[in-house]
């Protein structure tokens, strides 16, 4: 229970933080020291499954750090310690799963020209919004759709190169390249597949201030000797208080597939959020996932209500029902709370 | 019957010059960002909106934003990025976590001029009744 200590303390501070609105520090915009800024997220969760045990664990605790020295040189890190359980009866450990340390992003921005950044290092991979903004005080849902993390390399080490015009009247391009093998890898509990390269293409045509399109291409290759090709496209769209958002990939496989049931592998979710009273919203998403292993896609129903104190605070309880095939995401309740700060 | 008209004429005279005061800001800068030609409306939303981070000459711009419940950050919103709040804390936010960082506030309009002037590459508003000692002007909000 120690464990709990510590979040609940940086909670308490960030809490009082705000309530004294301390100039110089906003939540969710990090701390400014001289040209560096400090931030991250924290999300606590609990779940419990319709079948077997429930956890209660810091799913994320993220420190993020970016530097703005010269037009050259803007150093980005971000470490995360994730899946530390706080109470699991049914595992091993005394107290459930010790987490795991992972570097999530270390990278240089070079600014060539208003409109040109060359990124040199270890960054997220451009398929799908979700993913480039995975924090869970940011997204929809406690519960990430498979599709939003499976079928294509999360990240990538190696040279992007991202075009973003001033006015945004003309989409934002990125271009990506990872010739060998990802840096500081994350440990195989935590990915599906390891990638040796990875390249591709992200297009994003905005539509407001949050709403865009956007158009993924990826291809890799994992140590398995897989090849994959994939297509993705994801949009977010506000009518008033109702957004809709959705992503959809396929994905062709090439080269050693012997030991997958199909050459292919697909997913789609649509995802509704009504807010219907200022700090409070209720959405729903749909999701089917067709895996590489598996014969039949899993197709999974979510339910969920979030309070938002804060735009850097969320709570959310959500409950997800497998409804066919081999589940990605097991049916049960969920629970978390997130800031960013 | 003098006192009541005294009253209406200070009224009349003083009211419209509140509203008009509320309702124009600076777009002021750091004097080290040199000699550029002043800001279009554009051109600042982009800087605020985190698409513009760099001034001409290279250095890296600093946006500056009022406390949330200050009646000028309303007027520049609404003026200038013509977004809701609820929707540019989110976006801000998802900024921050792709490392580009949102606006620094301050919380008066001292402390925005003060830090506009101390710190390279800021930029920031001020209302117009206030003057613009050591700083930059680069365009007006009406």
């Amino acid at each position: 229970m120690t464990r709990l200590i510590w979040p609940i303390a940086i909670t308490l501070f960030l809490a009082s933080a705000t309530a004294h609105g301390q100039t110089g520090y906003q939540l969710g915009h990090g701390y400014d020291l001289g040209p560096f800024n400090f931030g991250g997220y924290g999300a606590v969760a609990a779940y419990v499954p319709d079948r077997g045990s429930g956890t209660i664990s810091a799913e994320d605790i993220s420190l993020f750090a970016t530097g703005h020295i010269s037009q050259l040189f803007n150093p980005f890190i971000e470490a995360e310690l994730t899946h530390l359980d706080f109470v699991h009866p049914g595992s091993s450990h005394s107290s459930g799963d010790s987490g795991s340390l992972v570097l999530e992003r270390l990278y240089d921005d070079m600014n060539l020209t208003d409109s040109f950044t060359l990124r040199l290092g270890k960054m997220l991979a451009p398929v799908g919004e979700w993913n480039e903004i995975h924090a869970a005080p940011l997204v929809l849902t406690a519960v990430r759709p498979a599709v939003t993390y499976r079928n294509f390399s999360e990240y990538l080490t190696g040279a992007s190169l991202l075009y973003s015009n001033p006015n945004g009247s003309v989409p934002d391009l990125q271009f990506y390249w990872q010739p060998d093998r990802e840096f500081s890898e994350r440990p195989s509990t935590l990915t599906f597949h390891t990638y040796k390269m990875v390249e591709g293409l992200h297009v994003k045509f905005p539509i407001s201030l949050l709403d865009q399109i956007g158009v993924s291409v990826q291809h890799s290759q994992d140590f398995q000797g897989v090849d994959q090709a994939l297509v993705g496209i994801d949009f977010k769209y506000t009518l008033q208080k109702l957004t809709l958002q959705g992503e959809w990939t396929y994905s062709a496989l090439s080269g050693r597939t012997s030991g997958l049931v199909r050459k292919n592998e697909w997913g789609g979710y649509l995802a509704a959020s009504y807010n219907f009273a200022e700090e409070w919203s209720a959405y729903s998403w749909y999701e089917e996932f067709s895996n590489r292993t598996s014969f039949a896609a899993a197709r999974d129903l979510l339910f969920g209500v979030a309070y938002r104190p804060d735009a850097a605070i969320v709570i959310k309880l959500e409950y997800l029902q497998n409804i066919g095939g081999k589940p990605v995401n097991p049916t049960g309740l969920f629970a978390s709370w997130s800031v960013l700060f | 019957m003098i006192r009541p008209l005294l009253v209406l004429a200070i009224l009349i005279t003083v009211l419209p010059l509140q509203s008009s005061s509320a309702e124009q800001l600076l777009i002021i800068a750091n004097p080290s960002v040199g000699d550029i030609a002043p800001l279009s409306l554009k051109e600042v939303a982009a800087i605020y909106l985190l698409r513009i981070t760099a001034w001409p000459n290279g250095a890296h711009i600093v946006p500056v934003n009022r406390e949330i419940a200050s009646e000028v950050r309303t007027d520049f919103t609404a003026a200038v990025l013509q977004q809701d709040t609820t929707s540019l804390a989110a976006y801000w936010n998802a900024m921050h976590f792709q490392g580009k960082l949102p606006p620094v506030v301050q919380e008066s309009e001292l402390a925005m001029l003060a830090f506009v002037q101390r710190v390279p590459g800021a930029v920031g508003y001020i209302s117009a009744d206030t003057p613009a000692v050591g700083v930059k002007v680069l365009g007006h909000v009406d």
